[in-house]
């Protein structure tokens, strides 16, 4: 059974490309188009693994991943920011949020997909 | 000849207009960013749909090409020369889709103009309402304390405009970021 990822980002072309490159490696996705609308979709039903972007309406990214790591259900569910962002300062706090990993616009398919089995443990 | 008091029919005039010319450019500019903006999105959609169907079209003339091979005895070199098609048009979608990513990026970029334009606009408006202010009669000493305050008024405006627009794109090409586990 494939596994299943939540990409939340507010840009649809940008979820248009994620979903598209996911889903050609053999992963569902569900797709969020905010903080709010991703932790409603989370909470609705568990999924393998979170890609978030950080700056969204609503809910920023790292807000996104505290209310999600509050929950016992995605204590230990795989996190990764795909974000513009790229400060060190910005990747602390994501890290502290509970972020597993940091991605930085624009990303190669072939990159996201590695990263995407290594830390979903395929 | 000397000047007693400072020509504050003429500042006021000039502060009047300076805002109000201003304003109305900034309105403009924000017009042309959001047109900008929906075209761009507009752009985006229509190339990430035809990105899809181009796709999914080639992939199924692949399958047709693996069930033709199967029929008919194929030489290497004519296999060869279809897995090189192969690859050149997986890295050829590879590429597609990071630079598909460019509306991203862009309007985060607009989106932040905006805001300063708005606020640009803003510190305008101080400029118009100080000069409203200042009367003719006020001494040369209470006019140039006024001037300092509504210098100090816009400073304090500029520095929290600049504090609350942190930029959040730096990328300055479309060359694919960094990736960093944690």
């Amino acid at each position: 059974m494939s596994k299943t990822i939540l990409a939340v980002d507010d840009s649809g072309s940008l979820r248009q490309m994620v979903a598209f490159s996911l889903t050609t490696a053999g992963y569902k996705v569900v797709q969020a188009v905010d903080g709010v609308d991703g932790l409603n979709k989370a909470k609705d039903s568990v999924v393998d693994l979170v890609l978030t972007d950080q700056n969204m309406p609503n809910m920023d990214g790292l807000t996104l991943i505290q209310n999600l790591r509050g929950l016992s259900t995605y204590a230990k569910v795989p996190i990764l920011m795909l974000t513009t962002e790229s400060s060190d300062e910005m990747k602390a706090k994501g890290k502290a949020a509970g972020a597993n990993g940091w991605l930085v616009k624009p990303f190669d398919p072939k990159r996201l997909i590695d990263v995407v089995h290594k830390v979903i443990g395929e | 000849m000397s000047m007693n008091t400072l020509p504050i029919t003429e500042l006021r005039s000039l502060l009047s207009a300076v805002s109000s010319h201003g304003r109305q450019h900034l309105v403009e500019v924000e017009a042309d960013l959001k047109q900008t903006t929906d075209l761009l999105s507009e752009a985006i959609e229509k190339l990430g749909a035809s990105f899809l169907a181009v796709h999914e079209a080639v992939m199924k003339q692949q399958e047709a090409i693996t069930t033709l091979m199967l029929e008919h005895h194929m030489q290497n070199s004519e296999l060869e020369t279809l897995d090189a098609y192969k690859q050149q048009i997986g890295e050829e979608v590879n590429a597609a889709v990071t630079g598909l990513q460019f509306q991203d990026m862009t309007s985060q970029l607009i989106t932040r103009t905006i805001r300063r334009i708005n606020g640009l606009r803003d510190l305008l408006e101080e400029l118009s309402l100080h000069g409203k202010d200042i009367a003719p009669e006020q001494e040369h000493a209470e006019i140039a304390k006024f001037l300092g305050e509504m210098n100090f008024s816009l400073t304090r405006q500029s520095n929290e405009l600049s504090g609350g627009l942190r930029k959040q794109v730096s990328q300055e090409n479309m060359q694919t970021g960094d990736i960093e586990l944690f």
